[in-house]
């Protein structure tokens, strides 16, 4: 009945009244305009206040924010003041987006007065860990409270204790009495890794970061929850307690575990690698990577071949030119005999490929290029590709310019069994099926460079020390046919050498007279066979950072804007023994 | 030869005759005793007389201001030890004002005693050194060894605060490192006393003893306007007539609340530069006194976790003072960019220190103003054609320092 003592609506609806005047017209058109301390900025619609900020060079404390992560705001290290907040309260900067018009101060008393409290909460029952943290040196906590804070503990009763080591997976270790609860480990696994394996349990003062009972953060990626943590919370299995971050340098590397070549930091200290860091490539991996390519520096270590030898293991140390020479004329004698092999490995980089290639073509008259690498692995659809090798596409580039072509490594082992190849030379001794060693191992000659020991190594009549990835600058190809740089960490343990430098020796003692004296030699030489196919690439696109006031903060333990350790690209013993040019043998 | 030589006659007027000689090259040092410093004078002779003289500097070099922009502005502090090495605290005292000027920041009360005081009797030790080793190297052998007990006697008490005698390494920004043990000042007072009976006796052998006077009277000459425009300071300026010392024309610490006078001499030759050090010494002794008297017990450093280490139950109780022992031990005090000039009256003039900071944990540039250089440089023309014993004197009493001059 009630809807029958409504009164009828009218026949004509009444004028409206006039809109209230709207905000003036946006002074970019398709942008916002606002100011953050002063500074005019020109952003995006939708753009939140810390990348704003940034864009203008105004830094913004934060740590639960993460730009490729939902926003949690949770940890209140960034508010700011706004000029549209209501009653003028803080508001976060992560999750406020720029307004037309509108002012942003982060320099005020009271915003600096509020990063105080935040940190000095944070820190409330934070444990005295710095000495025994892997995160020391590289926290945002240790950052924060130098640059916000500095004013000592006001805490008078004893702090909260909690457990200290709980193992969250194969890779992670949790440290429940440094963590802030930003969660951006629990969103990353929830939103980048749709495989929501953590959580937040408990409330409060009791909430602590859990794996749910029984399911151990075992996803392939979960390493990058260690990159993610901005505290020492979780630590990564494989790095905990084995170095100090301020010790190490970095390098620009890629990561050589799988096709896709994702960017990382190689950091290193002396000759020894330490750890990956994924580095920021939004075209091939964005910021993150997986964990078997995060184990996959461990070969750089550990079993390396040492020194040249000759003869079948164990055979006899040899100088790397007395081995160049006995090299030279066990392949020699096959040349234009059919009964020689080229095997190379795409794990080679393409300047090693470049000058192997150059000399079996010239120097050994061969056309064929048999291709080593090691077995396909599994593969996903986020950044793990099933081909192990970071370099098969630049191998078959190199194959293509040079006029080879290519053929896989079973065909050479049958070739041998067969009897028809009498000599292999051995680029790289990874090989898809194991069982290739044995069966390789019964040429009449067997030149092998290699980086790391194994059964083909075993076999070998003559062997040379060829140096990985960090020893070396050199380019990777990745499937996608995107070629990237990396640069030399170290110089090359033991008597090692890029495999292009001992094919070039090789090469020498088969009458051939091109000299390379650097890698950046031998791309500028024969790297215009395959410039065609990278287009846009440029060798030197990675420019030095072995100065003071690079523009990147690149090292882990960076201090002062310089790399700590980076005189360590001396040679260590001053012999002179990585001029490639002053090379006594050649 | 012999023949004629017996044959030859001396002329009657021999005595008033010219003495023929030939110009030679005589070489000082680097490693003569008398070239303390390690420098090497290449002077040309005219018979006994100086034609003209050439320094050659550089034995000394060992990249102070470079060696500075590789490590925190903290571990700064020994490297300043190495400069004027008989005076360490006063060069330390000169750094740390000069960071504090970029950092904008002041120090407690007693840190500023500490310093004056520390300061006064690394004074009296340079002035001791100079002295005695001018009258050993006049002759006096007695001096030397009274200058050297008065030294060491003071270098003990110095020992007892900073831990070494030399490289005291003492002086921090925002402070100083420790605070004077008990019972250290009536310690001092009684070095003192021992003191001033071992440089009243070194004025009794050599202020009115001949051999001094003849041979640093009237040598090493210099005038007020030349030594102004070499840009002379400290005692050696003071001793040609001009009464500038930084002590007084720009206090600094807490002289402006101590009472103390500023020996001027009128000639600006050896014999001044020599009273000059007499007298000041005497002069710090006041001060230092002074210093004991008014100092009051306090803070030695700022509570500032930006530029001084937290105190050590701070650092293992609490994550705060971990975090910022680390990050000042690690990178560095973080020194605001700009750039700032700081000078002091060290024991040979004024002391400077010109810093350069980017923002970050390390000297970005470095400079030292070496009060002994400006007086290397004029002694060629201090000592031309004058007598090759009067270098001795002359090279003594600008008490030229190797170490910070050449940085």
């Amino acid at each position: 009945m009630a809807e029958e003592t409504k009164p009828p609506a009218p026949a004509v609806a009444p004028p409206k009244p006039a809109l209230p005047a709207g905000p003036p017209p946006p002074k970019n058109p398709g942008f916002v305009t606002f100011t953050i301390d002063g500074r005019e900025a020109v952003v995006k619609p939708g753009t939140n206040l810390i990348e704003a900020a940034r864009a203008v060079g105004v830094d913004i404390p934060y740590y639960c924010y993460h730009k490729r992560l939902s926003i949690a705001a949770n940890c209140r290290m960034c508010l700011v003041e706004m000029s549209n907040a209501p009653g003028g309260k803080l508001m976060p900067a992560c999750q406020m987006t720029a307004a037309e018009g509108i002012a942003v101060r982060t320099d005020t008393a009271k915003v600096k007065d509020q990063q105080r409290a935040t940190l000095e909460f944070l820190l409330l029952n934070h444990p005295v860990d710095c000495p025994i943290c892997d995160q020391s040196g590289e926290c945002k906590l240790q950052d924060y409270y130098m640059k916000y804070d500095t004013r000592a503990s006001r805490l008078q009763s004893p702090k909260v204790e909690m457990r200290k080591r709980v193992p969250l997976g194969p890779l992670v270790v949790l440290d429940e009495e440094r963590c802030i609860l930003c969660t951006r480990c629990v969103r990353f696994m929830r939103e980048v890794r749709k495989n929501p394996q953590l959580g937040v349990e408990a409330r409060g003062n009791h909430s602590f970061i859990v794996a749910f009972p029984g399911h151990p953060l075992d996803d392939r990626y979960s390493g990058n929850v260690v990159d993610l943590c901005p505290v020492g919370a979780l630590t990564s299995t494989d790095f905990r307690f084995r170095g100090r971050v301020w010790f190490l340098s970095s390098a620009r590397s890629v990561c050589t575990g799988c096709a896709r070549g994702c960017d990382v930091f190689l950091d290193y200290m002396r000759d020894t690698t330490y750890r990956y860091r994924p580095r920021e490539n939004e075209a091939v991996n964005q910021e993150w990577m997986c964990d078997q390519g995060r184990l996959s520096y461990k070969p750089f270590n550990a079993k390396r071949v040492e020194q040249a030898r000759v003869g079948r293991a164990p055979g006899r140390m040899a100088t790397r030119a007395e081995a160049a020479a006995k090299a030279g004329r066990a392949l020699g004698v096959h040349a234009g005999q059919g009964t020689l092999a080229l095997l190379a490995s795409p794990v080679a980089s393409l300047e090693d490929l470049l000058v192997s290639l150059f000399v079996a073509r010239d120097g050994l008259k061969l056309s064929d290029v048999y291709v080593g690498g090691r077995p396909d692995g599994w593969q996903d659809d986020f950044l793990k590709r099933a081909d192990e090798n970071p370099n098969r596409k630049g191998l078959e580039l190199v194959a293509r310019a040079l006029g080879f072509s290519v053929k896989p490594a079973a065909e050479l082992a049958a070739a041998v069994e067969a009897g028809s190849v009498k000599a292999v030379w051995a680029v790289g001794a990874e090989l898809p099926d194991p069982r290739l060693a044995a069966i390789l191992a019964k040429a009449e000659a067997l030149v092998v460079q290699a980086t790391n020991e194994s059964e083909l190594t075993a076999a070998a009549t003559v062997l040379f020390p060829a140096a990985p990835t960090p020893e070396s600058d050199g380019t990777f190809v990745n499937f996608e046919g995107r070629a990237q740089r990396f640069e030399m960490a170290y110089w090359p343990r033991f008597d090692a050498q890029p495999h292009w430098a001992l094919a070039g020796e090789v090469g020498i003692t088969l009458g051939l007279t091109a000299r390379w004296p650097t890698a950046r030699d031998v791309f500028e030489d024969l790297g215009r066979r395959v410039a065609d196919d990278l287009p846009g690439y440029r060798w030197d696109s990675l420019p030095s950072i072995s100065r003071r006031k690079s523009l990147v903060p690149l090292a882990a333990g960076t201090v002062d804007g310089r790399l700590p350790g980076y005189r360590e690209r001396m040679p260590l013993d001053g012999s002179g023994n990585v001029v490639w040019s002053r090379l006594p043998s050649r | 030869m012999a023949k004629d030589i017996e044959t030859q006659k001396a002329p009657p007027d021999a005595l008033e005759a010219s003495f023929p000689t030939k110009r030679m090259h005589l070489n000082l040092g680097p490693s003569h005793p008398a070239m303390h410093g390690t420098v090497r004078a290449v002077v040309d002779l005219d018979g006994e007389d100086i034609h003209s003289m050439k320094l050659d500097i550089g034995f000394l070099h060992r990249g102070f201001e470079k060696s500075c922009e590789g490590v925190t502005w903290t571990q700064v502090f020994p490297y300043t030890d190495r400069l004027n090495y008989v005076s360490s605290i006063m060069n330390n005292v000169g750094y740390a004002l000069a960071v504090e000027k970029l950092c904008k920041i002041d120090v407690p009360d007693r840190a500023k005693y500490l310093r004056v005081l520390t300061s006064e009797m690394h004074r009296m030790c340079d002035h001791l050194t100079l002295v005695g080793a001018m009258g050993l190297e006049l002759g006096a052998m007695t001096v030397l060894i009274y200058a050297m007990e008065a030294r060491d006697i003071i270098w003990d008490r110095l020992t007892e605060i900073c831990g070494a005698r030399l490289t005291s390494n003492y002086a921090r920004v925002g402070g100083v490192a420790r605070d004077l043990p008990p019972g250290w000042g009536e310690k001092v007072l009684k070095t003192f006393s021992r003191v001033t009976e071992l440089r009243d006796e070194i004025d009794k052998l050599l202020t009115r003893n001949r051999i001094v006077i003849d041979r640093c009277q009237g040598t090493g000459v210099i005038s007020r306007e030349d030594a102004i425009n070499y840009g002379f300071t400290g005692p050696c300026l003071r001793a040609t007539g001009e009464p500038y010392d930084v002590r007084k024309a720009s206090p600094y610490l807490v002289y402006d609340r101590l009472e103390f006078d500023v020996p001027v001499g009128s000639r600006g030759d050896n014999f001044d530069r020599y009273l000059m050090r007499m007298e000041e010494m005497k002069q710090s002794d006041r001060i230092v006194r002074q210093c004991l008297e008014q100092m009051e017990p306090g803070e030695i450093a700022l509570a500032d976790y930006r530029y001084v280490l937290p105190p050590k139950p701070e650092v293992y109780g609490t994550i705060e003072g971990a975090m910022a022992h680390f990050k000042m031990i690690m990178e560095g005090i973080k020194v605001p960019a700009g750039e700032a000039y700081s000078f002091i009256e060290a024991a040979n003039g004024e002391l400077g220190f010109y810093v350069v900071s980017d923002g970050g944990g390390r000297p970005y540039k470095l400079g030292v103003r070496a009060p002994g250089w400006n007086m290397l440089m004029a002694l060629p023309q201090m000592l031309e054609g004058q007598l090759l014993a009067d270098l001795i004197p002359t090279f003594d009493t600008i008490n030229m320092i190797g170490g910070e001059v050449e940085q």
